[in-house]
C-alpha cells in the first residue's frame, strides 16, 4: 500500500486459467444490477463509531464502549438496526445457527460420532444416532453400527448436513437424517467468506438450465455437482437411497467448472452470493474465454 | 513529522551501508532523527491463512499470518477464554550470517514478547476453548524485528477478523552518542547505548509492551517514551489507511 497518494484497487486475482478477465466481466454485469455498499460505512479496529448523538444506543457485535463512545473491535462495516449498533467484520469464522444447512469435511471418527470442520471456531460432531443408516432402517444404533461407522463416513469425506443443536460451550451438533444429506462426491468444493452466503429459503439449489446443482452451505464451503438424477421409488413409494452418480461426461464437467469459477469470481469481488447472483456470474462469461468443447 | 512514503517496497539489499551515524542532523538514508524507514505494508497477502499481513521497515522484512480461531491443539482444562499463541521465526536467509535451523533463544524471546505485546489488545472472551495462532517470520532482518512483527501481526489479526480493542503498533528508538532514533536500522542499533521498544494501542492510549535497556535519567527516559509514542501514532495511521485500502467492495 502507499501512506499517502492515490487510492489504489486492491488487485484481484483469481487461481485458475483466464479468470481475472472473468472476475472483470461478471463485476461490470453485476454492478449495474446490485448495489455496491458505500465507502463510508467502513470502520477500522479502534474507530470510534458514529452513533449520530443518539442519546441511548444498544452495543451490537463488534463493538465495545470506551469512555461513553462507541468503538469498533473488528474492521467492517457498520449495521444499524434501530438503536442498536453492530460492525459486521469483513471476513470472520462461520458461527453456526439452528438448521443452517451446512458442508463440511470429516475429520475424525470418535467414539459414536464422527468429528466434522466447518470452518468455524470448534469443530462439529455429528452423532451415530443422526445418521441415516444405510438401508433406511430405523432401529437403535448397536455396537456393530459403531464398529461399521467409516462405511457411513470416513476421514476425508465431504457431507452436507444440518445444525441439529448449539451447545453451551459453543460446540455443533449436526444431523443428517434426510436424503438430501450425506456424502458429497463427484463435484467440485469452493470455499467463500461464510458472510457471503446468507440464510434462504433453499441451500439446495438445482440448476438445470446448467446442468449442474449447488449447495450453498452456510458455513462458506459450496459444493457444485452435475445435475443428479431424481431418486428412484421404491416399491412402498418412498423415495430410495440415492443411486451411485454415472461418472461426469465432459460437457457436465465444463459447467461444474464454470460455476466453481463464478462462485469464486464472486467472492473475490464479494458479492453476495445467492441463485440469482449465481446465475448472473456464470452467464457474465465472455464468448471463447472457456471452451467445453 | 514526514513521513517518508514508499510506493513498492524495497528490493533485497545486497550491499549493506556503512555502520557510522552520518553528521548534521541527517543520518544514512537521508532521514531524520525522528524519521522511519521506507514502510510498506499490506494485509492480506496468503490466501490459505485466516488474516495476514506483510510489513516492511526498509530493508526488515516480515509476513505474518494468523490461523484460527480454531480448536486448539493441545488439549487443556475448560476455560472461559481462548488462547492466544504467537511464533516468530527469524528465516535463516534473514540475516547476513546464514541462520541455524531449529528455535534460538532469541526466537524464544521474541515469541514471548510478541505475546506480551498483542494479549492487551485481543479480546480472548470472545473465542472460548478456541485458540488463534499468529506466526510471524523475518525474511530480512535489519533491526527492530519484535516492533515490525508485533505491527504485521496487529494487522493480520485484524485482517482476519478477530476482536480487538484496539489495534497495536510498535517502534523502536535508540540512544547513539546521546542522540535519540527513532526506528534505527541494525547497523544503528549496534552502537547504541541505551535502546527503548514500545508497543501501544494509540486509539484506547494504553501500552501493551515495554522493553527498556542502557541507564535513561528521568527526563531523557520522558522524551524517549514520547518519541516511541509518536512513532506509534504515526504507524496507527498508516495501519488503518492499509486496512481500509485493501477492503473489499
Amino acid at each position: 500500500m502507499q501512506l499517502a497518494g492515490q487510492p489504489q484497487a486492491p488487485n484481484i486475482i483469481i487461481r485458475g486459467s483466464g479468470s481475472s478477465l472473468a472476475a472483470a466481466s461478471v463485476q461490470e454485469r453485476l454492478e449495474s444490477q446490485y448495489e455496491a455498499f458505500s465507502e463510508d460505512s467502513f470502520v477500522c479496529v479502534g474507530d470510534i463509531v458514529p452513533t449520530d448523538m443518539q442519546e441511548g444506543f444498544l452495543r451490537g457485535h463488534g463493538t465495545q464502549v470506551v469512555d461513553g463512545q462507541l468503538m469498533a473491535t473488528v474492521c467492517g462495516r457498520v449495521e444499524r438496526i434501530n438503536k442498536l449498533v453492530s460492525v459486521r467484520p469483513l471476513r470472520n469464522r462461520y458461527s453456526a445457527e439452528l438448521g443452517d444447512v451446512v458442508v463440511g469435511r470429516v475429520t475424525d471418527v470418535a467414539g459414536k460420532r464422527w468429528i466434522v470442520d466447518l470452518n468455524a471456531r470448534q469443530e462439529a460432531t455429528l452423532q451415530l444416532s443422526s445418521v441415516n443408516l444405510p438401508g433406511g432402517v430405523q432401529r437403535r444404533r448397536t455396537a456393530e453400527d459403531e464398529l461399521n461407522m467409516r462405511s457411513v463416513f470416513e476421514e476425508g469425506d465431504l457431507i452436507s448436513a444440518e445444525v441439529q443443536a448449539l451447545h453451551q460451550d459453543g460446540s455443533v451438533s449436526l444431523h443428517t437424517r434426510s436424503l438430501k444429506y450425506g456424502k458429497l462426491a463427484g463435484g467440485q468444493l469452493v470455499t467463500v467468506p461464510a458472510n457471503l452466503i446468507k440464510r434462504q429459503k433453499h441451500h439446495f439449489n438445482t440448476l438445470p438450465d446448467m446442468g449442474v446443482d449447488v449447495i450453498l452451505g452456510c458455513n462458506g464451503m459450496v459444493w457444485v455437482a452435475p445435475n443428479a438424477p431424481p431418486p428412484a421409488l421404491g416399491a412402498d413409494g418412498e423415495p430410495e437411497q440415492a443411486p451411485p452418480r454415472p461418472p461426469a461426461t465432459r460437457e457436465q464437467r465444463a459447467a461444474v467448472c464454470r460455476m466453481a469459477g463464478a462462485l469464486r469470481a464472486l467472492a473475490a469481488l464479494y458479492f453476495p452470493i445467492f441463485q440469482a447472483t449465481l446465475v448472473d456470474a456464470y452467464q457474465a462469461r465472455k464468448p471463447g474465454l472457456v471452451d467445453a468443447a | 513529522m514526514a513521513f517518508q512514503n514508499t510506493v513498492a517496497s524495497t528490493p533485497y539489499n545486497t550491499i549493506k551501508l556503512p555502520d557510522t551515524l552520518s553528521v548534521k542532523g541527517a543520518r544514512f538514508e537521508g532521514r531524520g532523527y525522528e524519521h522511519f524507514r521506507n514502510i510498506f505494508m499490506q494485509p492480506g497477502m496468503l490466501s490459505q491463512a485466516a488474516g495476514s499481513a506483510y510489513v516492511e521497515f526498509g530493508n526488515t522484512k516480515i509476513m505474518a499470518g494468523v490461523y484460527g480461531p480454531r480448536e486448539s491443539d493441545r488439549r487443556e482444562a475448560f476455560s472461559n477464554t481462548g488462547r492466544l499463541q504467537c511464533d516468530v521465526k527469524l528465516a535463516t536467509l534473514a540475516t547476513r550470517q546464514r541462520g541455524r535451523f531449529g528455535q534460538s533463544d532469541q526466537e524464544r524471546e521474541m515469541s514471548a514478547a510478541l505475546v506480551s505485546a498483542l494479549s492487551g489488545a485481543v479480546r480472548r472472551e470472545t473465542f472460548p476453548k478456541a485458540s488463534v495462532d499468529v506466526y510471524a517470520v523475518v525474511l530480512e532482518a535489519d533491526g527492530g524485528e519484535l516492533a515490525v512483527a508485533a505491527t504485521a501481526a496487529a494487522l493480520a489479526l485484524a485482517d482476519a477478523g478477530i476482536e480487538l480493542s484496539d489495534l497495536v503498533s510498535a517502534c523502536n528508538v535508540s540512544r547513539v552518542d546521546g542522540q535519540l532514533l527513532l526506528d534505527p536500522s541494525a547497523g544503528e542499533a549496534r552502537r547504541q547505548d541505551g535502546s527503548a521498544m514500545m508497543a501501544m494501542m494509540p486509539a484506547t492510549n494504553l501500552v501493551t509492551h515495554l522493553e527498556l535497556t542502557g541507564t535513561w535519567s528521568a527526563a531523557q527516559a520522558t522524551e524517549v517514551l514520547q518519541l516511541c509514542m509518536g512513532g506509534c501514532l504515526q504507524l496507527d495511521l498508516a495501519m488503518r489507511a492499509s486496512l481500509r485500502q485493501t477492503a473489499p467492495g
